[in-house]
């Protein structure tokens, strides 16, 4: 069996490479991988937890959560979409209208 | 006689706020009928009261004014002979000029508001001539301070009258100041404002107060009456229309700072000091003025300087103790001052303004005689040719001094008598140069009529200044010295002089044949035909020239001591200290404001990727503390 801290590990290195890929990243929807990504790392995290102390309310709450996410993706890409048809561009550069 | 009274203060009032708010709406003849017809009506008012009164005084409260704690003031006018005299000539010497300004100011479109001013005068000066309460009396004393700033700068368009009319304010309210000081030493001495009162009580003062208030007095005479040190502003005051000049500088206001050292006699005769003092500054402002009027070039500066000298006489003649001289004084010297400003003005309008005396002349006597011999009516008085009235008063005035106790009168009387000399020599330098010089005839355009009214309403004033001083004749030449017994129940007043006739013979003769001998230089020097001879050429006499021209430089040092430092302080406070300081502090204070936002506002980049980066940032930071506070802190 695997220990839960080393599944914290796993699930910690991987929210760390999702918040680099979103926030290093230019592109729109890299941003969204990346987010995607560090949500699935706190599902891991919450799976892990669940197996540690015998509770199924972790691999429940997990549930929601890829619901949510999938939720979230879709308003996030309808989004991406209807901003590249006004500005023309999926870089994140281009969206400097608030620069003071 | 307490209606009679309040007409004689109301009717000029009422002209004044007719003036302000209907005068505009009005036709030009209303305007002058109801400005000329309010003053004659209170001159009207004035013979009624003088009629009635007798020589009894009476004074009687209108009503109350103000009061703080013990200190109340009223609308109180005190009305004895003294002040029925001095309202009957301020009335009609106003009302011939109101006459005249009619005439004058025919062509000037801002003639409401000329009138308007002039009655307030009238006014304002009445309120000091009838007035017993001090504050009512201070409060007229400003009107025509303010009167006077607002008329002499009547042409405010020309920004150097309206530096005149502030001069002429300014030199006023320094006076002003011992006013209002002495106002409060009155109120804490008596408990009342009122003349009567402090009159009454006057014995009850001791010495040193008494010196303190005469001189208080004296210096808010000396702003009023334009004597020395405070007289610069009174030639500057040429600068407006000729019948203000006429009135408020030669009638009524300059010598408003006498009037009210005679009505507080009681209180200056018990300070031997105080009378010295206002000697003083009589013997030597007149001399001063005389000097200066002999080398002035402008016909009404010449007058200028003459008001200041003369009214130096009426300050003589109050220090030497004989308050009835110095009062029939005044209206002798209202009487021919305001007639030769008058004749002025006649000419100054015939010549097309032009006030240079060197280019008049000849052309003058052939264009206005009878101008001329009005002119030559007040210049016998003012020259103080025997026997005109102003010979006679000045004669009353040299003989107070004369039989004065104290040494320095005597000294002063010798001061007086070279003073009467310049006097007579300048009156008709003035004269032969205006009417008969040679000067000026070629180049200059043809003059232009005036209108009759402005001449023949001069009689009057010239019939006045030659006969009235006969009221006054001592007994030596069989008088009955009327106006002396007129004016006996005024406090402090001395009816006769004590002089054997001999000495009176004496006065009279010296100052008769120091006129007449002057009347013979002036004629010798500038008669008809005469190129004025050179005493001695070259720099000497341009300096001494310009010395007279200039009046001792006195304007000159008072500019380079004290206004121009002033102006200069002015200006670095304007420039260094508000702008450069507070208003820079102020816009610095938005500044800094404004380059603490621009060092903030290098964070917002308007990028996606920076504000990801700080909400990570920022979450990590949270999350460590939570952390490291959960497992036991640092």
């Amino acid at each position: 069996m695997v220990s839960y801290g080393e599944v914290l590990i796993l699930a910690g290195m991987l929210f760390l490479m999702g918040a680099v890929c979103a926030v290093a990243q230019r592109n729109l929807i890299m941003i969204l991988i990346g987010v995607e990504i560090m949500l699935n790392a706190a599902g891991i995290a919450l799976v892990g937890a669940s197996l540690r102390w015998n509770a199924l309310d972790g691999q429940a709450f997990v549930l929601f959560i890829m619901a949510f996410a999938a939720a979230e993706v879709a308003v996030g890409l309808a989004l991406i979409v209807f901003a590249q048809r006004r500005t023309g561009s999926v870089n994140a550069d281009r969206y400097s209208v608030l620069k003071g | 006689m307490k209606s009679i009274l309040i007409l004689i203060l109301l009717f000029p009032l009422l002209g004044a706020l007719f003036h302000m708010l209907l005068g505009r709406h009005c036709a030009r003849r209303t305007v002058e009928t109801v400005a000329c017809g309010s003053v004659i009506a209170s001159f009207a008012m004035a013979l009624t009261g003088i009629l009635n009164a007798g020589q009894q005084s009476s004074t009687i409260v209108f009503f109350q004014w103000f009061a703080v704690e013990d200190l109340v003031a009223t609308v109180s006018l005190l009305y004895d002979p003294l002040s029925a005299l001095m309202a009957v000539m301020v009335t009609f010497v106003s009302s011939i000029i109101h006459v005249y300004s009619a005439a004058y100011m025919r062509d000037d479109t801002d003639y409401v508001r000329y009138f308007c001013y002039l009655n307030l005068f009238v006014f304002s000066m009445l309120v000091i001539t009838l007035a017993d309460d001090l504050a009512f009396l201070f409060l007229g004393w400003e009107g025509v301070g303010f009167c006077s700033y607002a008329l002499i700068g009547f042409w405010y368009g020309d920004s150097a009258n309206a530096t005149a009319g502030r001069k002429a304010f300014v030199l006023t309210r320094i006076g002003d100041v011992a006013f209002g000081i002495g106002l409060g030493l009155f109120y804490v001495l008596f408990k009342s404002l009122s003349i009567s009162t402090i009159v009454a009580n006057s014995s009850a003062l001791a010495p040193q107060m008494a010196t303190v208030l005469g001189l208080l007095l004296l210096w808010s005479a000396v702003g009023k009456s334009a004597q020395l040190p405070l007289a610069v502003w009174l030639p500057d005051a040429m600068a407006g229309p000729t019948p203000v000049s006429a009135l408020i500088h030669a009638a009524t206001m300059v010598t408003a700072g006498v009037y009210l050292l005679i009505r507080m006699f009681p209180v200056i005769l018990l300070s031997s000091t105080v009378l010295v003092a206002i000697t003083l500054v009589g013997a030597v402002t007149a001399l001063f003025a005389s000097c200066s009027a002999l080398g002035q070039t402008d016909i009404k500066r010449v007058l200028a300087y003459s008001t200041i000298s003369q009214v130096g006489y009426m300050f003589l003649a109050v220090g030497a103790g004989d308050i009835i001289g110095s009062m029939s004084y005044l209206l002798s010297h209202a009487f021919f001052k305001s007639l030769l400003f008058l004749a002025a003005g006649c000419i100054i309008q015939a010549l097309h303004e032009e006030h240079d005396i060197h280019l008049m002349g000849e052309r003058v006597r052939r264009h206005l005689p009878a101008v001329c011999w009005v002119f030559l009516a007040g210049a016998l008085s003012l020259g103080a040719l025997p026997p005109s009235g102003g010979f006679l008063n000045k004669d009353r005035v040299l003989l107070a001094m004369f039989t004065h106790p104290g040494e320095i009168y005597r000294v002063l009387w010798g001061v007086t008598m070279a003073t009467s000399f310049l006097t007579t020599l300048y009156t008709f330098r003035l004269f032969f140069l205006v009417f008969t010089g040679g000067r000026g005839e070629a180049t200059a355009p043809p003059p232009q009529s005036i209108p009759g009214l402005m001449v023949w309403i001069l009689w009057p004033l010239a019939i006045l200044s030659l006969f009235a001083g006969f009221i006054n004749l001592p007994p030596v030449w069989s008088g009955k010295e009327l106006l002396a017994h007129y004016l006996a129940t005024v406090p402090g007043s001395v009816v006769h002089l004590e002089a054997t006739s001999s000495l009176e013979w004496f006065i009279a003769a010296s100052d008769g044949s120091l006129a007449v001998i002057a009347l013979a230089l002036a004629y010798f020097l500038y008669g008809p035909g005469r190129t004025p001879i050179r005493l001695h050429r070259g720099e000497l006499r341009e300096r001494l020239q310009a010395i007279l021209l200039h009046a001792f430089y006195l304007d000159w040092l008072y500019r380079k001591t004290i206004a121009d430092p002033y102006r200069s302080l002015a200006r670095f406070l304007w420039m260094k200290v508000d702008e450069g300081i507070v208003d820079a502090g102020m816009v610095g204070y938005g500044k800094a404001f404004d380059t603490f936002s621009a060092g903030l506002r290098i964070a917002t980049t308007g990028r996606l990727s920076t504000y990801l980066r700080m909400l990570l940032l920022g979450f990590t930071v949270i999350i460590c503390t939570l952390a490291i506070g959960l497992y036991g802190g640092w």
